[in-house]
C-alpha cells in the first residue's frame, strides 16, 4: 500500500465520515436532552433524501438548495411527532419509547413505499462525477461539498448551543431537567425544539448525500445503525464525541472497504461496536464506565 | 372439611374448583389462552380453506414468537429489540441441515434452538454485563440485524442473495412436509402449547420473580443479592433458543428463506413485537390475545385496501404499535384484567356475602 493510497483512503473516509458525524450529532443531541433513543432517526434522513429528489425532479431545484426546504419541513414533522407522540411516553419504560419510535419508523417507511413505491431513485446533476485532482489525490466534488456542508452545519449548531440563550437552555435541560425547570426554562418547548433540530440536521445530511446515493425507502436504516455505533463510540450525549466518532468510523469503513470489499464495510462498524462495548463502554470521551 | 368452613363462618361454594381457578388471574389467563387455541382449532376444522388455515397458522406462530420475546422484554424488561435475528438464524439452521445434510427437521428444529441459544449467549455476554447501559443492548441488537443481513447476502454457502428453497422430499410427518395446510396448524398449535407452558412455568418460578424484580428496579434487585447478569442472560438465552425453534418451523412452513426477509426490521415489528404489544407486554395471555387479534385484523385491512402495493403491511403494523402505546399501554390483557377484577370482586363478594 503506497502513501497515496493511504492518504486517498483517509480523505474518502473523512468525506463520508462528515455525513455520519452530522447524523450522529442529531441523534446524540436528542439523546442528551431527552434521554430517548431515536429509533426513527434513519427515516428522517431518508425523508431528507426524498425531499431533495422531488424538489429536483418536479421543480429542478438544485439538491444543495433543497437542504433548506428539507430542514424546514423535517423540523416541522419532527416537532409534531415529539409534541403529539413522544412527549406522552417520556416518563414510560424505555421499551415503550423504543416500540413507539419503531412504530413511527415503520409507519414512515410504509407510507413512503406506498405513495412513492420501493423503486430505487437517483438524481443526476452535472457535477455528480466531477473530481479535483490535487497532488495526485482525487477529491470528489459532491462528496467534498457534503463534507464541508456537514462540517459547517455542525459548527453552526455547536455555536448555537454555546452562545445563544436558547442553546444554553437546551444544554441546561440536558444537564438537569429539574434545575432547568426551576430556572424558569420551558422544558417541554426545549424538547420540541431539540427533537426538531436533531431530525432537521439529519435530513440535511440526507440531502447532502443525494447526488451520490441511490434512494430507497429503507436507505435510512444503514445510516441509523452507523449513527448508533458513532454515538456509543463518542460517548452518548456528547456532541464533540459524536462528531469525532463519525469521522473515525468513516475512515475505518474506508479501510475496511479497501481490504474487504465495499459491501461488507458495515461489518467493520459492528466490530468497532463490539470492541467499545468490551473494552471502553463509556466511549472515547466518557469518564465513568457506561 | 365442612366443619372447618363452619368455624370460619364461610359457606363452601358449590363449584369451588372453578371459583379457585377463576379467582387466580394467572390461571384465568391460561384458561383464556387455551380457550383461544381451541377456538382456532375449531375454526380450522369448520373452514379448512387454504386462506383461512394460512391466517390461523401464522397467527399461532406469531403468538408463539411473541411469547419468546415476552419472556425477555415483558418479564425481564430488557431492551431486546431485533429479536427476529434469532428466528432468522433458526430458520437458516433448519433449512441448511435439511438441504445440505439431509437431516430431518425433527432434529433440525431443535438444532435451530441450540444455535439461536448460543447466539443469544454471545449477545448477552457482550452487552449484558453488570453496569453497562441498557440502551447499548437495544442499539447492539439492531446493529447485529443489519450486519447479519449483509453477511448472509454475501455468504454463498447459505444461498447468498438468492436465498434457499426447501428441498422437498416425500410428503408426510417424517419430513414435516405436507400437501395440505391442516398438519401445519396442528404443529403450530403444539408449538404454541409448548411456549405457553414454558412461559407459565418461568413466570411462577424463582427465575420469574427475579426477572420481574430486575424489570422494576435492577439496582435494587442486585442489592438484594439477585445475580442480575446471570438471570438476564438466562432470559435472553431462553427467549433466543425458543425463537430459533419457531424459526425452524417457520422455514418448514414457508419453504424459503432469504436475508432481507428474516433480517428485517419491518418483519421484526410484525412477527415479534405486534402481538405482545397489542396483547399486553409482560402478561401471560398478552402475546396470544394480541396475535389472534392482529393477524386477522391486518388481513382484513389489507383486503379492504385491496392493495398488493408494497408498504401496506408496514403502514398497518406501524400504526398498530403507535396506537397501542398511545391508547392502550397495558394492551388487551390490561383491558381484560380490569374487567376481570370487577367480576372477581363480585364473585368473591357472593362467597362471603352468603353467610
Amino acid at each position: 500500500m503506497t502513501l497515496s493510497i493511504l492518504l486517498q483512503l483517509i480523505i474518502n473516509g473523512l468525506f463520508t465520515g462528515g455525513i455520519y458525524a452530522l447524523v450522529a450529532v442529531g441523534l446524540t443531541l436528542i439523546y442528551g436532552v431527552m434521554l430517548i433513543l431515536n429509533f426513527a432517526h434513519g427515516e428522517f434522513l431518508m425523508l431528507g433524501m426524498y425531499i431533495a429528489f422531488w424538489a429536483f425532479t418536479l421543480f429542478h431545484i438544485d439538491p444543495y438548495l433543497a437542504a433548506l426546504l428539507a430542514a424546514v419541513l423535517v423540523f416541522g414533522l419532527g416537532a409534531l411527532i415529539q409534541r403529539g407522540l413522544i412527549q406522552h411516553v417520556l416518563s414510560s419504560h424505555p421499551l415503550n419509547q423504543i416500540v413507539l419510535l419503531l412504530g413511527v419508523s415503520t409507519l414512515i417507511t410504509g407510507l413512503v413505499q406506498f405513495f412513492w413505491s420501493a423503486d430505487p431513485r437517483s438524481i443526476h446533476v452535472a457535477y455528480e462525477t466531477s473530481v479535483v485532482v490535487l497532488l495526485g489525490l482525487r477529491f470528489s466534488i459532491p462528496k467534498m461539498v457534503a463534507f464541508f456542508g456537514a462540517l459547517f452545519i455542525a459548527i453552526g449548531l455547536y455555536v448555537f448551543l454555546r452562545a445563544t440563550k436558547t442553546g444554553k437552555a437546551i444544554r441546561a435541560v440536558s444537564q438537569s431537567r429539574q434545575a432547568a425547570l426551576l430556572m424558569g426554562i420551558n422544558v417541554n418547548w426545549i424538547y420540541v425544539l431539540t427533537f426538531g433540530i436533531g431530525t432537521a440536521v439529519t435530513a440535511v445530511g440526507g440531502v447532502l448525500l443525494t447526488p451520490t446515493y441511490t434512494i430507497i425507502p429503507t436507505v435510512g436504516q444503514q445510516f441509523a445503525v452507523i449513527a448508533f455505533v458513532v454515538v456509543v463510540l463518542g460517548t452518548m450525549g456528547n456532541f464533540i464525541g459524536a462528531f469525532l466518532g463519525g469521522l473515525i468510523i468513516g475512515v475505518v469503513e474506508a479501510f475496511a472497504g479497501y481490504f474487504l470489499g465495499g459491501d461488507v464495510k458495515i461489518i467493520a462498524s459492528m466490530l468497532v461496536f463490539i470492541l467499545i462495548l468490551l473494552f471502553r463502554p463509556a466511549g472515547l470521551l466518557g469518564r465513568k464506565p457506561g | 372439611m365442612s366443619a372447618q368452613s363452619q368455624v370460619l363462618g364461610v359457606k363452601k361454594p358449590a363449584r369451588s374448583w372453578l371459583r379457585g381457578l377463576l379467582l387466580d388471574w394467572e390461571r384465568t389467563q391460561l384458561v383464556i389462552t387455551f380457550t383461544l387455541m381451541l377456538l382456532v382449532a375449531v375454526i380450522g376444522l369448520l373452514f379448512p380453506s387454504p386462506y383461512v388455515l394460512g391466517i390461523l397458522i401464522l397467527a399461532t406462530l406469531y403468538a408463539y414468537i411473541g411469547i419468546t420475546w415476552n419472556i425477555v422484554a415483558g418479564f425481564a424488561g430488557q431492551l431486546l429489540i431485533a429479536h427476529v435475528i434469532f428466528l432468522g438464524i433458526g430458520a437458516y439452521t433448519t433449512i441448511v441441515l435439511n438441504d445440505n445434510f439431509g437431516i430431518s427437521p425433527w432434529l433440525g428444529i431443535p438444532a435451530a434452538g441450540l444455535v439461536a441459544g448460543l447466539l443469544g449467549l454471545l449477545v448477552a455476554a457482550v452487552t449484558l454485563r453488570y453496569g453497562l447501559k441498557a440502551d447499548y443492548f437495544a442499539l447492539f441488537t439492531i446493529a447485529l440485524l443489519v450486519s447479519l443481513r449483509t453477511l448472509f447476502l454475501k455468504w454463498q454457502f447459505v444461498g447468498g442473495a438468492l436465498g434457499l428453497w426447501l428441498q422437498l422430499g416425500n410428503t408426510g410427518w417424517g419430513n414435516m412436509i405436507f400437501a395440505t395446510k391442516g398438519p401445519y396448524l396442528i404443529i403450530a398449535l403444539a408449538l404454541l402449547a409448548f411456549g405457553v407452558i414454558v412461559q407459565y412455568r418461568i413466570y411462577l418460578s424463582k427465575m420469574g420473580k427475579y426477572l420481574l424484580a430486575i424489570r422494576e428496579d435492577e439496582a435494587a434487585a442486585a442489592a438484594l443479592g439477585v445475580n442480575t447478569s446471570l438471570y438476564k442472560t438466562l432470559a435472553v438465552v431462553t427467549g433466543a433458543a425458543m425463537a430459533g425453534i419457531g424459526g425452524g418451523f417457520y422455514v418448514m412452513y414457508v419453504a424459503f428463506v432469504e436475508p432481507p426477509q428474516v433480517f428485517d426490521l419491518g418483519f421484526n415489528v410484525e412477527i415479534v413485537m405486534a402481538s405482545p404489544i397489542i396483547g399486553g407486554l409482560g402478561s401471560l395471555a398478552g402475546p396470544i390475545l394480541g396475535a389472534f387479534v392482529n393477524k386477522p385484523l391486518a388481513e382484513l385491512i389489507r383486503g379492504m385496501l385491496a392493495a398488493q402495493t408494497s408498504g401496506t403491511t408496514l403502514i398497518i403494523y406501524g400504526s398498530f404499535l403507535v396506537l397501542s402505546i398511545m391508547f392502550m399501554p397495558r394492551g388487551l390483557a390490561g383491558v381484560v384484567h380490569s374487567l376481570y377484577l370487577r367480576l372477581a370482586r363480585r364473585w368473591a363478594g357472593d362467597g362471603t356475602g352468603g353467610s
